[in-house]
């Protein structure tokens, strides 16, 4: 795909604080983008660059073929949905989505009927008459990505838009969003610090940290094969060993002393860390049947957390903890504190990164 | 709650009598006052006296056309100063220290100020040298003892009460709203004047009443930097009280003064209610 936004080697600096340190993505044309990464990481400050609203220190930023170095935020092809909305206090709802249109030289007739298409997009035309003080939370939201819509952007910057919704109506703003992007066409770029919004909307994330994009790609892959530890973490839960390669060229846990009896072809002595997933842990009452490619380990329930749809075990062995999270209406939830049970994983759902 | 209540009672019974004892009581005084003859007997021959000819009247209207052309120069002094100091100024410092300059004015005495516009002032002051150094006239121009000097006189210690009421309601307007703007494609000026000046009109109106209230009612100001060549409401009115002791006429102009400045007022803010700000943020 073509690049359509093109950002090399992005830099900013505030004094000696280093917000964003040369970051280069690439965004394709009608994609979805998610920035994740928790609070000052850089993710807004991408989004703020990107958006125009202060200047790069060093790098480039293009979108379309066009660079974006010294145009104002006027003039460049993107709009934002802010993160407390930021909708004009002394206008209407109409008002407000007609801003962009007629800023842009649209006549006032049509600036109204750019306004009411958008206003109807996202289900907020019989409000139009309102002011955003009468507005509640949820439907402020949907009036801000209108208005930001309106003026039918190449780009649509969105700052956290769903982070002061509660959790059902954000679920159901995720999808909707979604719909709208994939109807609209629009390039989205989502800055959120949320894991389950990225995996829930993006096509691709951007997962940062300390000013640095550590990984970028598809939900599954960066869930499944995470380049870093600090990735592993951050995308959904994670029981994290750290190891070092014993003499036989397996891994023990550094802090226990468990054998894990993963094979890991690094010199003996190296660090590293082994992640397993909670969900690819299975717990059973009888060892499992031997097999090669299994790691199967003797432990003892330590506790047992009930989250709804899903149960999880943490269980203890040799002073090595971990977890595992099965359904709830499986079997296994029977297991109770102190009773001694065998987990085991398959090792190809275990990975091996560097410390 | 018994309590409570009591200490609320007298919390606000303490500035209740201070407004009673030294506002109200003496504006109930004037009033009465003004409705009697030197004998105490009740007239109107006092309001009748100031609509008799032109003179009074066309003291009233001088008064109120010099506060209002001086409200009008604090307030395109004042809002940039403002919008300067809340917008431009970043460092917290700096910003505090603007605001000591802006009130600086106020520290010295009125007749001093005063004082010290003579000599910038006058013909051979530093204004008039400096324009003429500059070739902008040919010679001196008369700027003391005319209406101008007394515009220059309450402006310059007006502004800082424009500055002060309208800096406290630009720094309450969300940045990121002038971002959206931006954003949405409107260039800085036009920002300004669809998003910061409608937003900031509370302070604009706030401080324009306070001014104007101010100017309306000076007196020292007025009757320096006019030399007593232009004559504003408030010099009748004292003269009355303390040279003719015509206390009854004195008080007549006092009320006649407020009532006709009440009127302004509520007609000011009439037209703002009525869609004055509404139609400057309108969408043009």
């Amino acid at each position: 795909m073509a690049k359509f936004i093109d950002v090399r080697n992005l830099t900013k600096r505030y004094g000696n604080y280093l917000a964003l340190n040369d970051v280069s993505l690439e965004v394709a044309e009608g994609e979805f983008l998610a920035l994740l990464g928790p609070s000052g990481c850089g993710k807004t400050t991408l989004l703020r660059l990107i958006a125009g609203f202060i200047d790069t220190s060093d790098g480039e930023i293009s979108i379309d073929g066009r660079s974006m170095r010294d145009l104002p935020p006027n003039r460049r092809p993107v709009n934002t949905v802010f993160q407390n909305y930021a909708l004009f206090p002394h206008m209407t709802v109409a008002e407000n989505v007609a801003y962009g249109p007629r800023r842009n030289g649209e006549s006032r007739k049509s600036a109204a009927t750019l306004a009411a298409d958008s206003l109807s997009t996202v289900g907020m035309l019989e409000f139009k008459a309102r002011y955003p003080t009468q507005l509640s939370g949820g439907q402020q939201q949907r009036v801000a990505l209108a208005r930001a819509i309106a003026n039918r952007p190449k780009v649509l910057l969105l700052d956290e838009p769903l982070g002061a919704l509660d959790l059902k109506l954000r679920k159901q703003m995720q999808i909707e969003l979604k719909t709208l992007q994939k109807s609209l066409g629009i390039t989205f770029i989502f800055v959120t610090h949320d894991q389950e919004e990225a995996l829930v909307m993006a096509d691709r994330i951007a997962v940062m940290d300390a000013g640095r994009i550590v990984q970028i790609g598809g939900g599954e892959d960066i869930y499944h094969t995470p380049a870093t530890r600090y990735v592993a973490d951050f995308i959904g839960d994670a029981n994290l060993v750290a190891c070092e390669v014993a003499a036989d060229r397996t891994l023990r846990a550094t802090d226990s002393g468990v054998t894990l009896s993963v094979p890991h072809a690094a010199d003996a002595g190296s660090k590293v860390t082994y992640l397993v997933r909670p969900e690819a842990i299975l717990v059973s009452a009888n060892a499992p049947e031997v097999s090669a490619d299994r790691t199967v380990l003797k432990a003892v329930v330590t506790d047992k957390v009930f989250i709804g749809n899903a149960l999880r075990i943490y269980v203890e062995t040799g002073g090595l903890t971990l977890v595992s999270q099965i359904p709830s209406s499986s079997r296994a939830a029977e297991f109770n504190r102190g009773q001694t049970v065998h987990v085991s994983w398959h090792r190809d759902n275990g990975q091996v990164l560097a410390r | 709650m018994r309590i409570r209540n009591l200490w609320a009672l007298i919390l606000i019974a303490l500035p209740l009598a201070f407004m009673v004892i030294f506002f109200l009581i003496p504006f109930l005084v004037t009033v009465v006052a003004s409705f009697h003859d030197a004998d105490g007997a009740w007239t109107l021959a006092n309001y009748k006296k100031i609509f008799a000819d032109s003179y009074y009247p066309g003291i009233f209207f001088t008064t109120f056309k010099l506060s209002l052309i001086a409200t009008v120069v604090s307030f395109l002094i004042g809002y940039p100063i403002a919008y300067y100091i809340v917008n431009m100024v970043k460092s917290r410092g700096i910003r505090r220290l603007c605001y000591v300059l802006v009130i600086m004015p106020l520290f010295t005495s009125n007749i001093v100020r005063s004082f010290g516009w003579l000599i910038l002032l006058g013909r051979q002051g530093l204004v008039n040298q400096t324009l003429v150094a500059l070739g902008i006239i040919d010679r001196p121009m008369p700027i003391l003892f005319t209406e101008t000097a007394i515009v220059i006189g309450l402006a310059y210690i007006l502004v800082p009460f424009m500055v002060l009421t309208i800096s406290s309601v630009l720094q309450t307007i969300d940045r990121s709203l002038v971002e959206a703007s931006l954003d949405l494609g409107s260039p800085r000026l036009s920002t300004f004047f669809h998003i910061t000046l409608p937003l900031s009109l509370p302070g604009v109106i706030a401080g324009s009443l306070i001014v104007f209230t101010l100017a309306v009612s000076a007196y020292v100001v007025p009757a320096i930097m006019s030399g007593g060549r232009v004559v504003v409401m408030a010099m009748p009115i004292f003269d009355n009280y303390t040279a003719l002791f015509d206390f009854n006429f004195g008080a007549a102009l006092a009320v006649g003064l407020l009532v006709i400045t009440l009127i302004l007022i509520a007609l000011y803010l009439l037209f703002i209610e009525r869609g004055g700000a509404r139609r400057i943020a309108r969408q043009s």
